[in-house]
């Protein structure tokens, strides 16, 4: 109890004390020291509370009564800073607003502070989720001041510097700012910790008027319009809280969270009523979260110093929109209408943001609207109301308040030492700043990439919406991630550039930058690999505490076998591990080159340099395009569900959503059979795809008039290539190849050991990863293209490959690929639709495509050969050898949905994998070529349209 | 003797300053009617891949940099081959004031296939050579030597590099020897101003 006194009030010593010091290494003691004890405290109550057990705290009625009185003197002292801005900045939309909040919030303490009654026993509570937000804002948070301390100073410098250039002085406003930082964390540590709805409405308007001093830090022109587009924003959805708390309290229902939701179990006429200040309260929560329609404040406040982003993205600020949203989870599977609204606002901005991220070239906008998508995916699960999607959801915010610190805070060093925020001059960072660009590398795999928990809390996601039959999320899931796949590729690849000319320009990051970035860094490894604990010491108990059970998500083994993968990509990427010492070459810029680095002497004589730059499609995918339509949207669904709750009468909307729980079998075979199927797999997949390889090349020259190879040839020219000299071009693709092999390897061995199989879509996926770096990282324009190439395809392919398991889900009830096995009929019989599908993308993913620069085998001969252009000797032998798994794999993928119990019925899964495998051959070899744009929309438009169409049942399948 | 390298002999075109009628020949070798595949021949159009390096037309000062680099990204083993009488010696244009020469000025030659225009199953032929030429050279490194002894490498005089005053045949000094030790293109000091 005085701990967590102690925890909320403490951050107010160094907020006071940055005031208060003058110089910087005065401020950077208060700092460090402030942020040590913050953090030890934090770890703390952590500790304490596995020892206690979640429990609420009674305050003595005195004290609570003299603690509402203070709140609601802050909440006018708020409005009073807000009412002044505003008419120091002329704002008359703020003014208004501002007018009623103060009228509102006085009323509200008019109607609360005199009533005796209103005092609440228990004010103050710490639970796991409240551990799980303590831990992320008092760990990551504190870290994130201690590196305001070194950036701040580089900000100020570049500041004063530009100010004398026009003769002026630039004020030196950091005191405030650091602050205001401390302030924001004391500010949530109450957020998170308040059961009583009054005081977290204090600490939620302390957050909104924090952010918005922060936003408007330069007080250029463009941050105070910014920044009061933030206060406008969030003024609406704090009105909305104000709202929800004065109907709560008018119609003599408890104003505290844990009150809320024991009176929404009684099925009462006032148990009813709850239904509008849940959507009050919701709204806020939305706003707070940057759904869309209030998206834009996000980005606009991506002007201030790139702390106060780190700060509003990460650990605080959206994350207490999604916290409540958390709170009020159980109710919204009581109240679909509350539900409905969550989940639909938050899948079209998941959807559409991450979209838009794709057109975008900023590095920091790139993350806002990630930010954006990601909240909005978590909304999405928050809004199904089902433990297993509130699993997920508190996965994502966990894992996204770690990683996308990380990247903020590593964007801004970026920035303030290669003078710019935008993508395309990041090229080369892998040997500019190799240190931090690993991190980098690091966050964004963490945002994207299998198995990082990011990964797998959609995993969780699309667990969820297929047990609670949400065919429409399934759809934008699967959409949403092949878009989020992406756009964190293409900057994944950009970065990997290993430029040999380049000057290491990190020596003069400053100490504490690096001491903030190593620890979030070394975070994240640890929540990725200490993830099937955080699952059954904090997640598991505090869904069995809300919803009396617990999710059963992922199977045990499928947890130990990704914990063991990222240790290993971390060792690679972190690690100066090499396994190649072969001589160096230059890259092939078609006889012409001069250096290593795209220099080439140009037909007029001089030096001329190839520039790659990424693809944005602005013309499609542009925000002015689709952020207008989906704000018209989300809007349309806000006030229909607001009109809703108006003209509906309250009982009627207070029945549980119609949703069908399936059951769920995540077995697998376990850690040994996977491993036995690895091993399998990597003996006999080589094998066999090398002779499909063979059968495949003698077909193409029959149906072609010629004669062909030998039938053995394939095997020919791996041989020959494991004899030739080794060399390479920098030291990375080597092993990014090897990791690529080992990845598919065994995704085939999940696949065959009768696993899940949408871990073996995520390894596979992950494989293309280690492809597009290992191209990406040459300086060759013509490997960078083909690894452009290869994102397009695995976009245009990925989501009917996640159908793919969900239609084995639907017909089996399991992802593992065993289960077929024990079915009465193939799944072919529910699954038709999707695997038609699955057969076009297969066109795409194996055979000559518009996408053949990427590194299919089929590649246009005479073309130089996209990804695989700087592969020589065996690193090219890898990638055949790759490329023959995949094949089988791809093969077997469509076998499964020909396989039942009976023995025969193998036979003819592998009469049809022939035949696939026949028109695949015939399809390339008289279907004129397409262009990659009609390749990708056909992937997209089959996906869409098949996988709608085979899912529709189980839409229907509710309500019969 | 040891097949593997002759099995697949993968090919890089490139052309020099023909009159693209050997280039012509050269991909209709690989068409249907001739079908250079059954050999396992691919064209990779990329030297980091290829085995054998086909070249048409005379070497010129333009171009003489542009196969000395071609030739010093393919790796060990590697063959050339010199595909119509001008890539052998120049041919009617020997004499032209801007042609050097033949292939074997820029870089050592394996096998030369004369013809104007060379006809595919000379290419094809020379091909096949030139496949007895990588096993003989895998069969010399294997037993620990030098594969630069083995086809053209070992009597190539050098050819000729760009001087101050035009050009002027490599000396027989130790800088000049023919495409580095074993592996990966150490280029030829003559070749060096190219990459």
């Amino acid at each position: 109890m005085t701990l967590l006194y102690f925890l909320t009030l403490f951050p107010l010593v160094p907020a006071l004390g940055m005031l208060l010091v003058r110089g910087d290494r005065a401020r950077d003691a208060v700092g460090l020291i402030g942020s040590g004890i913050i953090m030890a405290v934090t770890v703390v109550v952590a500790v304490m509370f596995f020892g206690t057990g979640p429990q609420s705290f009674e305050v003595a009625p005195g004290t609570s009564h003299v603690l509402s009185i203070i709140s609601s003197v802050i909440d006018v002292i708020l409005c009073a800073v807000i009412l002044y801005n505003a008419y120091k900045y002329r704002n008359a939309l703020t003014t208004v607003l501002g007018i009623v909040q103060l009228v509102g919030s006085l009323a509200f303490a008019a109607m609360t502070l005199p009533a005796a009654e209103a005092v609440i026993a228990t004010p103050l509570y710490l639970d796991y989720m409240s551990v799980i937000m303590v831990l992320a804002v008092g760990i990551v948070g504190s870290l994130i001041c201690v590196y305001a301390l070194g950036y701040m100073k580089d900000f100020q410098a570049h500041d004063e510097h530009e100010a004398a250039l026009r003769g002026q002085t630039a004020p030196d406003r950091r005191p405030q700012f650091l602050a205001l930082m401390f302030l924001f964390l004391s500010a949530m540590f109450v957020i998170v910790t308040s059961d009583n709805l009054e005081w977290l409405f204090c600490g939620w308007e302390i957050t909104t008027v924090c952010s918005f001093l922060m936003i408007g830090y330069t007080r250029t022109p463009e941050a105070i319009k910014n920044a009061f587009t933030q206060i406008i924003l969030n003024m609406l959805g704090g009105i909305a809280f104000l709202i929800g708390l004065m109907y709560l309290h008018v119609n003599g229902m408890p104003l505290t969270i844990s009150g809320m939701i024991e009176l929404s179990g009684a099925g009462t006429a006032q148990s009813a009523l709850l239904v509008m200040p849940v959507i009050l309260l919701s709204l806020a929560a939305l706003t707070k979260a940057a759904q869309m329609p209030f998206h834009t404040w996000l980005l606009g406040a991506m002007v201030a110093p790139t702390p106060t982003s780190a700060l509003l993205h990460s650990s605080t600020m959206v994350k207490a929109g999604v916290f409540l949203m958390v709170k009020l989870s159980p109710l919204y599977a009581i109240y679909p209408v509350t539900g409905f609204m969550v989940t639909s606002v938050g899948a079209i901005t998941f959807l559409l943001a991450a979209l838009m991220a794709i057109s975008q070239s900023n590095a920091k906008r790139v993350l806002a609207y990630s930010t954006i998508s990601n909240l909005g995916l978590i909304s999405a699960c928050l809004g199904v109301g089902a433990p297993e999607a509130v699993w997920a959801a508190i996965f994502l915010i966990l894992f996204h308040t770690v990683a996308k610190s990380l990247l903020f805070l590593c964007v801004g060093t970026a920035e303030h030492h290669i003078g710019s925020r935008n993508i395309e001059d990041m090229d080369g960072m892998f040997s500019r700043m190799p240190h931090l660009t690993r991190l980098m590398m690091l966050g964004i795999m963490g945002m994207f990439v299998a198995p990082f928990g990011m990964l797998v809390s959609k995993w969780g996601a699309l667990v969820a919406f297929a047990q609670t039959g949400n065919v429409l999320m399934i759809m934008v899931l699967a959409f949403g991630s092949a878009a989020t796949f992406y756009f964190w590729g293409k900057w994944l690849a950009k970065l990997s550039g290993v430029d040999p000319t380049a000057q290491n320009v990190e020596v003069n990051v400053h100490k504490t930058e690096w001491m903030a970035l190593n620890t979030i860094a070394a975070l994240l490894i640890l929540c990725c690999v200490a993830f099937p604990v955080i699952s059954s010491g904090l997640v598991s108990p505090y869904l069995a505490m809300v919803f009396g059970r617990v999710p059963y998500v992922i199977g045990k083994d499928a947890m130990y076998l990704m914990v063991v993968i990222v240790a290993f990509i971390a060792v690679v990427l972190l690690t100066s591990f090499r396994v190649s010492n072969k001589p160096h070459v230059n890259v092939y810029l078609s006889g012409v080159g001069t250096d290593n680095y795209r220099h080439f002497r140009g037909s007029m004589g001089h030096e001329v340099k190839a520039e790659k730059r990424n693809w944005y499609s602005e013309d499609a995918l542009g925000e002015k395009r689709i952020g207008p339509a989906g704000s018209v949207v989300c809007c349309s669904i806000i006030l229909f569900a607001l009109l809703c709750c108006a003209w509906i009468g309250p009982e009627r909307l207070a029945m549980s959503a119609p949703s069908v729980l399936r059951g769920k079998y995540f077995e697998g075979s376990g850690v040994v059979g996977i491993f036995i199927g690895t091993v399998a797999f990597a003996l006999l997949a080589p094998l066999v795809g090398g002779l499909i390889d063979g059968v495949d090349r003698k077909l193409s020259a029959r149906m072609q008039g010629r004669v062909g190879p030998r039938l053995l040839q394939p095997f020919y020219d791996v041989a020959k290539l494991l004899r030739k000299a080794p060399a390479s071009v920098n030291t990375m693709d080597d092993t990014y190849m090897a990791c690529a092999l080992i990845f598919t390897v065994v995704g085939g061995g999940i696949f065959v050991s009768g696993s899940n199989t949408l871990l073996c879509a995520f390894m596979v996926t992950l494989a293309a990863i280690f492809v597009v770096l290992a191209s990406a990282s040459t300086q060759s324009p013509f490997a960078q293209v083909g690894a452009d190439r290869e994102l397009l395809q695995v976009m245009s392919y990925e989501p009917a490959v996640l159908l793919m398991s969900v239609g084995l889900y639907l017909a089996t009830d399991s992802f593992d690929s065993i289960a077929v096995t024990g079915q009465s009929a193939p799944i072919i019989a529910y699954s038709a639709p999707i695997f038609l599908a699955l057969l076009a993308v297969l066109t795409i993913k194996l055979r000559k495509s518009p996408f053949d620069l990427s590194y299919s085998h089929h590649a246009h001969q005479e073309i130089v050969q996209g990804v695989a252009t700087e592969m020589s000797g065996g690193t090219l032998a890898k990638m055949t050898l790759m490329h023959w798994c995949e094949t089988v794999l791809f093969l077997m993928w469509v076998g499964m949905f020909f396989v039942w119990d009976n023995p025969v019925s193998w036979l003819v899964a592998l009469v049809v994998m022939a035949a696939t495998y026949f028109v695949e051959v015939l399809i390339d070899n008289t279907f004129a070529r397409s262009t990659w744009r009609s390749c990708f929309k056909l992937g997209w438009g089959v996906a869409l349209v098949f996988g709608l169409l085979n899912l529709m049942p189980i839409l229907v399948d509710v309500f019969i | 003797m040891d097949h593997k390298m002759s099995r697949s002999p993968w090919v890089i075109h490139y052309d020099g300053s023909s009159c693209n009628g050997c280039d012509i020949e050269v991909l209709a070798s690989l068409t249907p009617l001739f079908d250079a595949e059954r050999f396992g021949v691919v064209n990779t159009g990329n030297p980091k891949h290829a085995d054998i390096f086909l070249v048409t037309g005379s070497v010129n000062a333009q171009n003489l940099p542009v196969v000395r680099q071609i030739y010093n990204q393919m790796l060990e083993l590697k063959c050339v081959v010199a595909c119509g009488i001008c890539a052998c010696s120049g041919g009617v244009f020997r004499d032209a004031y801007n042609v050097i020469g033949g292939v074997d000025r820029a870089i050592p030659v394996d096998v030369y296939a004369p013809g104007c225009a060379v006809r595919p199953e000379t290419v094809i032929d020379a091909i096949v050579e030139a496949c007895g030429i990588l096993d003989q050279k895998e069969a010399v490194m294997r037993a620990g030597g030098d594969p630069l002894t083995v086809g053209g490498a070992a009597t190539w005089d050098g050819g000729v590099e760009l001087g101050e005053g035009g050009f002027v045949a490599a000396g027989a000094g130790a800088d000049d020897a023919p495409a580095g030790t074993s592996a990966a293109g150490d280029a030829p000091a003559a070749a060096k101003e190219g990459e």
